[in-house]
């Protein structure tokens, strides 16, 4: 861990230790700018699974992520703790992100079609009439309300709903069971656990049912897939059923109150918003993507980081030697917030075209459900501000900071 | 120097030099044309930098592979005979390059 000062042009000195404690956003993001101009990467110590290289700058990131010669199986196989500062699941270790060519690409590929921008792009004009349904009854129960379970959880639980193929009957069992997967409730444990157990009985029932009667939904394409040498055991398709779950809900969820939040704080960026709904959502997202944590929270710290990779030999990477067998990974505030990829990155600028976050990743483990998220993201913010326009805070947000994922677990807002 | 013409939707073009090597989805992404995300950085996993190729241009490149031809089947524009994906096109000198950005690119 480095701690030398770094004088910038401002000619305050910066700290630039990483990681580093809660500071002010603005503060974490002049430390950003001072880290990378600093160095690549620092070596930093994890609470579970040891040294782990993190990655500060943008285009050292990009050039990890494109190596095939970063790899994650010995995380997968056990043979090595992930460097993490909690202990991954078992469960996720045996899922799509731990997974290395070539079995990667097979089912990535599987998946791919049932989530890719053609499929999505489908579902958007139902994602807009959900939308207007939940509002008509935020707005029949009256304000204030609570944004999360009304709006910002209910919308994406919808939509992986109708991905996945859980029929309209089942939703609000299934709503309760994948809520429970991240325990967005605060729920004791033998009741997650038993959430879970559901969960996992009805989705194998369900793949059951639609190897036999195929739809065009998820489940039917991964029981049904066209090759023989692509067809997957039950028990491999749940897994990335729960994968999709635990990953495709909670974090659009905690991206749509980002985005509330951000917009709410900066006024003007509102009102540019709100100039031109649909030309503007697109690159609005992007920003809410990039910069929107920051704008959720009084304090930021720096030293998060996407799942790590493990280096099979010598790589030389923005002038570091990254030896064989360390491990790596991309601090994602650090290089969305760099100086030479972001010179103004302390900015919420919802018309900033020029973006090269890496919030979803980048390279061959970049985020399989993106184009579903950033849509969902561009549905909710349009459609909630387009009908409620004077929203406002009623209240500061509260977070569930002993969840791994720290969501929003209430908004709330009065219009 | 190959430069690359990239049209948007509403006819507007934008010309941005390139280097021989370089994809035409890696210019784009570094000079910030709107509408090409390539998000995998070329690893044909996401279908979000597709692109129509001018037909004039054919001639430079190669058809598509079996996975880029995979690919090209879920973006989220209509795919058509000019589709390609942009980080399949590399670029090479004394060739410039014109390709039209999809309508939607999620």
């Amino acid at each position: 861990m480095s701690s030398t000062n770094f004088q910038t042009t401002t000619t305050e000195p910066v700290d630039t230790s990483y990681p580093f404690g809660p500071v002010t956003p603005n503060e974490a993001v002049r430390r950003y700018v001072a880290i990378a101009a600093d160095r690549p990467m620092t070596k930093m110590t994890m609470p579970i699974g040891g040294d782990v290289w993190v990655i500060h700058r943008n285009a050292a990131a990009r050039q990890m992520l494109g190596d095939p010669r970063f790899v994650r199986e010995p995380f997968r196989t056990g043979k090595r703790a992930v460097p993490y500062f909690v202990e991954f699941p078992d469960f996720l270790k045996g899922t799509l992100q731990f997974e290395d060519p070539p079995h990667h690409t097979q089912l990535r590929k599987l998946v791919q079609k049932s989530i890719s921008p053609k499929r999505v792009r489908a579902m958007r004009e139902s994602a807009v009439a959900y939308a207007h349904q939940l509002i008509d009854d935020m707005v029949a129960k009256g304000s204030p309300t609570n944004l999360v379970p009304e709006y910002a959880v209910a919308l994406p639980i919808q939509m992986l709903a109708n991905l996945i193929g859980v029929p309209p009957a089942d939703r609000p069992k299934f709503q309760k069971w994948s809520a429970a997967t991240l325990a967005v409730a605060n729920m004791p444990e033998e009741e997650l656990l038993q959430n879970m157990t559901e969960l996992a009985g009805y989705l194998t029932a369900l793949i059951d049912e639609r190897r036999k009667q195929p739809r065009e939904d998820l489940l039917s394409d991964l029981a049904n897939a066209p090759h023989k040498d692509e067809s997957l055991s039950d028990g491999e398709i749940l897994t990335i059923a729960m994968l999709l779950i635990t990953a495709g809900f909670d974090n659009t969820a905690n991206f749509i109150c980002a985005g509330v939040l951000s917009l709410l704080k900066n006024p003007d960026q509102l009102a540019v918003f709100l100039e031109d709904v649909d030309g503007v959502a697109p690159t609005a997202v992007e920003e809410i993507l990039r910069h929107g944590r920051m704008c959720m929270y009084d304090k930021a710290s720096g030293g998060g980081g996407l799942v790590p990779f493990v280096a099979t030999e010598d790589v030389e990477i923005d002038g570091q030697l990254v030896a064989r067998g360390d491990a790596i990974l991309v601090d994602p505030a650090s290089v969305n917030h760099e100086g030479r990829a972001y010179p103004d990155g302390d900015r919420f600028d919802v018309r900033r075209s020029d973006n090269p976050h890496m919030t979803l990743s980048y390279g061959l483990h970049h985020c399989l459900g993106a184009p579903l998220a950033r849509m969902e993201m561009q549905v909710a913010l349009s459609v909630l501000f387009t009908r409620l326009p004077g929203l406002t805070l009623e209240g500061d947000p509260v977070m569930d900071m002993n969840n791994l994922t720290t969501p929003i677990v209430d908004l709330p807002v009065s219009w | 120097m190959p430069k690359v013409f990239y049209v948007q939707p509403d006819g507007s073009e934008r010309v941005v030099d390139g280097a021989a090597g370089d994809s035409v989805m890696s210019t784009a992404v570094r000079n910030g044309v709107r509408g090409i995300v390539g998000q995998c950085g070329g690893s044909l996993s996401c279908a979000t930098c597709h692109v129509y190729l001018a037909a004039d241009d054919r001639q430079y490149f190669d058809g598509p592979g079996e996975d880029e031809d995979e690919m090209l089947d879920c973006t989220a524009s209509d795919r058509e005979d000019t589709s390609r994906l942009s980080c399949q096109l590399v670029l090479r000198e004394g060739v410039d390059v014109h390709v039209t950005v999809p309508d939607e690119q999620t």
